[in-house]
């Protein structure tokens, strides 16, 4: 991707925050919490603005006091914020909400869940137009007509009939552009719009954007842990750090000679250089038995009572080993069947063909560390679960050292044993994951995209760690990412993915340089604009 | 659309072989209780010939397989034989004192959708504050009280409260409809009170749920307003998940409706089921019973058939 020229850049802010501070007060169980402390700064008219930082630095809560949607405990203290001259603070709820749409549009996160489940996506964006006093009919509908074109549908009048859980993920984001982008508001906030997108799909939201930006003259406030999909997208980066901007600059002068220890920092993370990383791994011998095999495996999921079970076929004839201290990457397009495969070998899915497993038990780590943890129980409790199926054979002070072991190998301080999920970092309730992986001491560890909820520096030291128990305890990963930096930097080998099968397995810089396969070719080929 | 014929047929034919297994466990269950039709009906002076002569006429001398078959086609054709205790067929019976539980139930039901919904959505826009307390508590406490106690409370509060009231009036429907309705409206309330809190309680933690759903977040994103959101997304969403409860709701108010009938003086299935236990009236205990269990069994039935057709994850598989 290019730069475009940035003469549609013009010298006068849309958008000016000054002195802004943001707190959460101090409640019953929480002291007084600052998010944003006395933050200054301008989003010039028609240009991209990358807000990048870690999680907690503020980012989001930033875009939504521009938005106006702050949650309802948020109070802010001090300061403005002017759009085209006009203060927004100073406007009652009823004035912002006009806004929104209008003049500022949203785009979240998560486009699996950002549209109504029960209704047609076309009716979805009906309801913007209407609830902006729109009401002729055939006027909304060219209008909806016109926009699912200017974000890439060729037959509108189908998109329009079809429902959220009938499209792909990139779809879905858009329709969610598409909506945002309705009424031709002039700024438009992403808050995170491709950090659960695969690389092909986040390339061509990119463009998207781009184009949106050009074409309609939108001005964009883009947030972002993704620092490749900053690069090339955005004109200006503005790092945060607990609330305040630790640098701003050009997006050229940021990623190339950042003059901030901190700034400088979170690139050499987010780039997960091995050197500086420290990211050795076990050598594995193709030589020796595999710890996990399969052999012509396939899975479905079944969807009636009386339905063949192999009606929709997600893996047809898998064909994969990994060997003891080997780590092998797993990548592919969302869709492609990579978590069917995880659960096929977890035995949670019903499948057909060989699977030969570790003897023991198999670790497995997911995506989203939040979700996985019970959060009415300490962390000492769900170590004691994970050891369960071996406790019976096992002393007091047999579980008291297995657990202190987990503990620190995982790099968490004992201490946190008493402690519950939700008084853990994201950070730290992965190495929890991690821990109760290691506690049953597996030979095989299953990580599932366990960086992808993660922000840049946190991602880094899993990755780290998970290096170190690989290089350390010869524990075989399989590691299913959708990011080629976390292959290259830790892989032995790495399988591709494409429509049920394995399109292709070699060593990985075999793959990486001549990839063979047209799956393989055509992430790479995403990858590569991404990064160019 | 071949997939879509499969569902339904595949669900009918669920449908089907539960009713099968009802008839089957009604009958057995009546064969295996202790008691005698023919005794029942010819009295205890009955002679051993009169009574075998009777045990022909009702086919109770053929193997039980036979009875229950000639009884399952019974239950299809509504000719279930003739009560022990009245002399009249089972059907008719029935028929007569239908009206007033399917009306009690209707009007309860009306009541419980009214009353909780508008409270539900009150109570979840500011969850926690003082108004979401009290609409709390106060359904803890309508929970709590049984439909019976209930219905003495609100006829000693509704003779004190208006002169007219008259516990016990009941008037045919034929006779005097808006009487009948009339007559029909404290019991029914006293059964939908406690089936208010149940539903309220749910509604009220299903709308916060979706309040906070990444959906909701994006329409406040594109400008809709908080009443807009509440009526073309958040309550379609949690009606989806409500239908479930209700048809729990429903079938618990049909059971209320039995005992509070009691209470009321209203001359409906209750009433009916408890006189043919006091009687022994074996035909048409098993009758009453297999149709109650039909209703039941056709209410979650029609609510997994709404259910699927309200989501188009589900419709659209």
């Amino acid at each position: 991707m290019e730069n475009i020229s940035a003469e549609r850049i013009r010298h006068i802010h849309l958008v000016k925050i000054k002195d802004l501070t943001l707190k959460f007060p101090a409640n019953g169980k929480e002291p007084e919490h600052v998010v944003l402390d006395k933050l200054t700064f301008g989003i010039r008219d028609g240009e991209i603005l990358g807000l990048i930082g870690n999680s907690g630095s503020g980012k989001s809560m930033t875009c939504y006091s521009v938005a106006g949607l702050l949650p309802e405990n948020a109070v802010i203290t001090e300061g403005t914020i002017k759009y085209q001259g006009k203060d927004l603070l100073s406007m009652n709820a009823k004035e912002r909400r006009n806004m929104l749409g209008k003049d500022i549009g949203m785009i979240f996160q998560e486009p699996a869940s950002a549209l109504d489940p029960l209704m047609k996506v076309g009716k979805s964006l009906d309801e913007i137009l209407l609830s902006h006093g729109i009401t002729d009919k055939a006027e909304r509908y060219n209008r909806i007509s016109d926009i699912l074109k200017t974000v890439g549908f060729d037959d509108p009048e189908k998109i329009y009939e079809r429902y959220p859980h009938q499209l792909s993920g990139g779809q879905r984001q858009r329709i969610l552009i598409a909506g945002a982008v309705l009424l031709s508001p002039k700024l438009l906030i992403c808050d995170e719009p491709t950090s659960s997108l695969d690389t092909v799909t986040t390339v061509a939201i990119l463009d998207l954007l781009r184009r949106l930006c050009v074409e309609m003259k939108i001005t964009i406030l883009f947030i972002s842990h993704d620092l490749s999909a900053v690069k090339n997208f955005c004109d200006r980066v503005i790092v945060m750090r607990d609330g305040k901007i630790v640098e701003a600059d050009t997006t050229e002068d940021i990623l190339m000679n950042p003059k901030n220890p901190y700034t400088a920092e979170l690139l050499t993370n987010a780039r997960l250089d091995p050197r500086t990383l420290d990211l050795t791994h076990a050598e594995y011998d193709p030589e020796n038995k595999p710890v996990l095999l399969c052999k012509d495996v396939s899975a479905a999921y079944t969807a009636s009572l009386w339905g063949r079970w192999d009606e929709n076929l997600v893996l047809s004839g898998v064909n994969m080993s990994i060997y003891p201290g080997e780590i092998k990457g797993l990548i592919g397009s969302s869709g492609c069947g990579k978590t069917t495969l995880v659960k096929t070998i977890l035995g949670l899915m019903r499948s057909e063909g060989e699977i030969k497993r570790p003897e023991g038990s198999i670790g497995a780590v997911f995506q989203d560390p939040v979700s996985c943890l019970n959060p009415a129980h300490s962390i000492l409790w769900h170590l004691k679960e994970a050891l369960r199926p071996m406790r019976k054979t096992m002393s007091k002070e047999d579980i008291q050292a297995a657990i202190d072991n987990a503990v620190d190998t995982v790099g968490l301080d004992r201490s946190y044993l008493s402690r519950r999920p939700n008084e853990l970092s994201g950070g730290q309730r992965q190495r929890v994951a991690i821990a109760m992986c290691m506690i049953t001491k597996p030979k095989l560890i299953i990580a599932d995209e366990p960086f992808s909820s993660l922000d840049a520096t946190s991602a880094a030291e899993i990755l780290k760690l998970l290096a170190k128990i690989n290089r350390e305890n010869k524990v075989a990963i399989l590691m299913i990412t959708h990011n080629i930096h976390i292959v290259r930097a830790v892989c032995s080998t790495v399988a591709v993915m494409d429509a049920g099968k394995i399109a292709e397995d070699n060593i990985t810089e075999e793959v990486l340089e001549k990839p063979s396969s047209e799956a393989a070719i055509r992430l790479l080929d995403a990858e590569k604009r991404l990064h160019s | 659309m071949g997939r879509k014929t499969g569902f339904i047929i595949s669900k009918i034919a669920e449908l089907l072989a539960t009713l099968l297994v009802v008839s089957l466990l009604t009958f057995v269950a009546f064969s295996v209780i202790p008691g005698d039709t023919a005794q029942v009906i010819l009295g205890p002076d009955a002679s051993q010939a009169q009574l075998d002569a009777l045990r022909a006429e009702l086919g109770l001398d053929k193997p039980l397989i036979v009875q229950y078959l000639n009884w399952l086609g019974g239950l299809f054709t509504f000719n279930l034989g003739k009560s022990a205790a009245f002399g009249v067929p089972v059907a008719s019976l029935i028929a007569e004192r239908l009206p007033v539980t399917i009306g009690m139930s209707i009007i309860a039901l009306i009541f419980v959708i009214v009353i909780s919904y508008p409270l539900s959505v009150l109570s979840a826009r500011r969850p926690g504050r003082a108004l979401d307390q009290v609409f709390s508590v106060a359904g803890h406490i309508l929970f709590a009280i049984p439909p019976f106690v209930l219905s003495l409370l609100s006829i000693i509060a509704a003779s004190a409260l208006f002169s007219g009231f008259r516990a016990g009036q009941y008037f045919r429907p034929e006779d005097n409809f808006p009487g009948f309705i009339g007559c029909l409206l404290l019991p029914s309330f006293c059964i939908a009170l406690p089936k208010i809190a149940m539903t309220f309680k749910y509604m009220r933690s299903s709308i916060i749920e979706q309040n906070a759903s990444e959906y909701v977040k994006n329409a406040k994103g594109h400008g809709l307003t908080d009443f807009r959101i509440l009526i073309k997304h958040v309550l379609p969403n949690s009606n989806v998940s409500a239908i479930t409860v209700i048809s729990i709701v429903l079938s618990d108010i049909l059971a209320g409706s039995l005992i509070v009938e009691q209470v009321f003086n209203l001359p409906g299935m209750g009433r009916l089921l408890l006189s043919g236990i006091a009687r022994r009236d074996f035909p048409l205990l098993s009758g009453m019973v297999f149709y109650i269990a039909f209703i039941t069994v056709l209410l979650y039935f029609a609510a997994d058939v709404l259910g699927s057709i309200a989501d188009p994850r589900i419709r659209l598989k």
